[in-house]
């Protein structure tokens, strides 16, 4: 009995011990490869006499990209044909793609644990903060000596610039405009969009009145209230902040400008009556009712007409025009994109490869191998490019032409979002909602609470930094 | 000599016996442990040191700023906004979800036939993804499309704004969690009732103690230890609930449902300010800590 009572002991302290040493070792797994990866990048860093990486005697130099297209996503042919192609002539640069779809929240843990892809696209919004934070490298030089850098149209780079300072290579650009739909225009008798705001709540109310149980604007409440509601300041003659010569911010949510166009969204709401009852919905309900033919006009970019088509709409039906124009007779566009940027922890030889890496994909060739598969397979392409020797004309054919003419029209006359946005966002967004659900709210007692909770909140602390230098 | 004796004395000896260390419990605890420090108590350790510092997470951990982070939350109306709305919605879930489970399982107690179906159903809603049910329910409450507003339509009743309505946010974010309450809660109420002694049901029958007066006397008494742990749980997720108010409302409109820990995550992904997540992390940790230990020092007084 004693035997057998200890030989099960025995077997018990096995399996204790294997149990032990399998959790250790699971727990540990991730950093066992994650080392064993990162002892081969350095390995192959500190091989590398000469940054360039492109020779065949060249060691491999391994960078990780995110830009590895969703499942779903129309392009995901073309883009995997060029990466392919990337990796057929480039045999001395591996490149790893991780899923281009990962959300900011992902990104900032793996900059946060040292897993910052080496090369990523953050979207024009998110540069300043970058730039600040240091989660962008500076790739003044590699930019400088690339022959390159001029095929790029004026002004491209501005947004990834900061103290003459280059940050990031432009990928895409769009520009925003309003969207209507031209059947329900017909239907109502309409035949211009309208350029002004009295125009635009006139059309919305005929537009419902002619087409009974349709929208006649799909408006933006939802906590992304702000990224369209800086069009009707700027349409109004301000802007919700101002950056200062000294690089801090100045608040001007109770400018006159920005009580104005909270009051034509009020008016909109309550007086008007020509927006959906669920102000609050997402981004995507608004465009969903836009294709479906439920709302009559909405704002949006230029390259969401892909989007429209790819779900049923008739080409025929969308209609594009500039802003209408505010009490400022002015109606600015909103530009915005994404860039590519290297990760700062990349190793000069990693940056170097990340480099040619995205010229290869912004050369002549990839660019426009990406636009006629978007023309042949009917995606719809977005007639803005950042690169000078690419025609676009070559590729809308098919597009309505007045809507071509609208979106160059609309890109005549361009603005950057608000500045600090990223931080200010959620202190913008309240007094909009508080308008748009509540009709007692007054629009500069709301933005002026909003503005005092912003200061204290986020921009003492921010220009206290700035001043500092902290965050320089 | 010594050795020997000393060696024969422990293993005669029980009272010395209890000072040796017994590998086998060791060993099959190891990994649990380990687990627990490196997914717990390293993290817990970490959001203290993130939170004593104007954290940069390109060079960490940047400037030393000691409990500035926490005096600077304290200071800002939106932070008291948040705290506030997230008793508001404990106290509402309180109300409406906590008690259900312990209803389910009275009932399930109470039935012999089919019960075994009825155990099953209860736990059906909780095996939906969280995240699935919220998005099921913002659909519902969409005031132009939403089945809600159809249903009262067909009454006469609404449209009601449900997400939309400052005033009704709250309760339409904790409404769905009376549905889909169920799940585990049910089984180990039922199961602490079960263990109530029948002979005991049967002889307060016999001396005539009507259902009502079994439940207050007896039953609830019987588990009640059940119960506050059930509640301690119940507690510390209702005031951390973050899943279905992010993709309700994301803390809207105009912040009604803004939450402590939609602030937490606000603050590091949005505003990128990691030292001030941390402390608002740690302010609720302490919270919730005071409040478990008072609710177990009163069930030590009761009992």
């Amino acid at each position: 009995m004693k035997r057998v009572g200890g030989s099960t002991r025995k077997w018990a302290v096995l399996l204790a011990l294997a149990l032990a040493v399998g959790t250790l070792a699971a727990c540990g797994g991730k950093n066992d490869g994650s080392s064993e990866s990162s002892g081969q990048a350095s390995s192959s860093q500190s091989g590398g006499a000469s940054p360039s990486a492109s020779g065949s005697e060249a060691p491999i130099v391994e960078i990780t990209v995110w830009d590895k297209p969703a499942p779903d996503a129309p392009d995901k042919a073309i883009v995997e044909e060029i990466q392919a192609e990337f990796d057929r002539t480039h045999p001395n640069i591996k490149v790893t793609h991780e899923d281009v779809t990962q959300t900011k929240e992902k990104f900032m843990a793996a900059v946060a644990s040292g897993e910052q892809p080496d090369v990523f696209r953050p979207q024009f919004p998110d540069m300043p903060v970058y730039i600040q934070t240091g989660i962008v490298a500076d790739i003044t030089d590699l930019v400088n000596a690339s022959p390159d850098k001029d095929r790029f149209i004026e002004g491209a780079f501005n947004m990834a610039t900061k103290d003459g300072k280059i940050y990031a290579v432009p990928n895409e650009m769009y520009t925003t405009g309003l969207y209507y739909n031209k059947k329900l225009f017909q239907n109502a008798g309409i035949p211009n969009p309208p350029a002004t705001w009295e125009e635009f709540a006139e059309t919305a109310k005929k537009v419902m009145a002619a087409n009974p149980g349709t929208i006649g604007y799909d408006i933006l409440g939802m906590d992304w209230a702000d990224w369209h509601f800086e069009y009707y300041v700027w349409q109004a003659g301000g802007d919700l902040t101002e950056q200062q010569p000294d690089g801090t911010v100045k608040l001007t949510f109770t400018s006159d400008a920005a009580v104005k166009a909270l009051q034509f969204y009020k008016d909109l709401k309550w007086t008007h009556k020509v927006v959906q009852n669920n102000v609050l919905q997402a981004y995507e309900d608004n465009s969903k009712d836009f294709y479906t033919g439920k709302t009559a006009m909405i704002l949006g970019a230029s390259d969401n007409f892909a989007g429209f088509v790819s779900q049923g709409m008739d080409p025929s039906d969308i209609g594009f025009a500039p802003y209408p124009k505010g009490p400022a007779g002015v109606g600015p566009s909103q530009v915005g994109g994404n860039m590519w940027a290297i990760s700062p922890t990349a190793s000069p030889e990693k940056r170097q490869a990340a480099f040619e890496y995205i010229m290869f994909h912004m050369s002549k060739e990839m660019m426009e191998k990406k636009l006629q598969f978007s023309k042949d397979n009917g995606l719809g392409v977005n007639p803005l490019t950042v690169l000078k020797d690419v025609d676009m004309t070559r590729y809308v054919e098919g597009m309505p032409a007045d809507f071509v003419a609208a979106i160059q029209a609309a890109a005549k006359d361009q603005k950057l979002e608000y500045y600090l946005k990223s931080s200010l966002s959620p202190y913008v967004v309240k007094p909009i909602q508080k308008v748009l659900l509540d009709k007692n709210a007054d629009p500069l007692t709301e933005l002026q609470k909003a503005q005092e909770l912003a200061q204290k909140e986020v921009v003492d602390k921010f220009n206290k930094d700035i001043l500092s230098g902290t965050n320089s | 000599m010594a050795p020997e004796s000393s060696r024969s004395h422990v293993a005669a000896g029980p009272e010395r016996g209890r000072f040796r260390i017994r590998w086998t419990p060791v060993l099959f605890l190891l990994p649990s442990i380990v687990v627990f420090i490196v997914f717990k108590y390293y993290l817990i350790c970490s959001a203290v040191y993130i939170s004593l510092h104007n954290y940069d997470i390109v060079r960490p951990p940047g400037e030393f700023v000691g409990l500035e982070n926490y005096f600077l939350f304290l200071k800002t109306s939106t932070f008291w906004l948040a705290l506030k709305n997230t008793f508001v919605i404990f106290l509402l879930s309180v109300a409406v979800t906590f008690w259900v489970p312990i209803a389910q399982a009275l009932f399930l107690s109470e039935i012999g036939r089919a019960n075994a179906v009825y155990r099953v159903l209860y736990q059906i809603p909780s095996i939906l993804p969280a995240v699935a049910g919220a998005l099921l329910w913002k659909w519902m409450y969409n005031p132009d499309r939403g089945l809600f507003n159809y249903l009262l339509g067909k009454i006469g009743l609404g449209p009601y704004g449900w997400l939309n309505d400052p005033a009704m946010t709250k309760f339409a974010i904790v409404l769905p969690g009376f549905f889909a309450s169920g799940g585990v809660g049910v089984l180990l109420y039922y199961a602490a009732i079960k263990s109530i002694s029948a002979e005991i049901f049967e002889s307060a029958k016999i001396d005539g103690c009507g259902p009502w007066r079994r439940l207050i006397h007896m039953v609830l008494p019987n588990i009640r230890f059940v119960i506050l742990i059930q509640f301690v749980t119940f507690m510390s997720g209702a005031l951390l609930t973050f899943d279905n108010i992010f993709v309700m409302t994301q803390g809207g409109p105009a912040d009604a449902s803004l939450v402590v820990s939609l602030l937490i995550q606000r603050s590091a992904f949005t505003q990128s300010n990691y030292g001030m997540s941390a402390a608002l992390s740690l302010f609720m940790f302490i919270v919730i800590a005071i409040l478990t230990v008072i609710q177990f020092k009163l069930q030590k007084e009761e009992s």
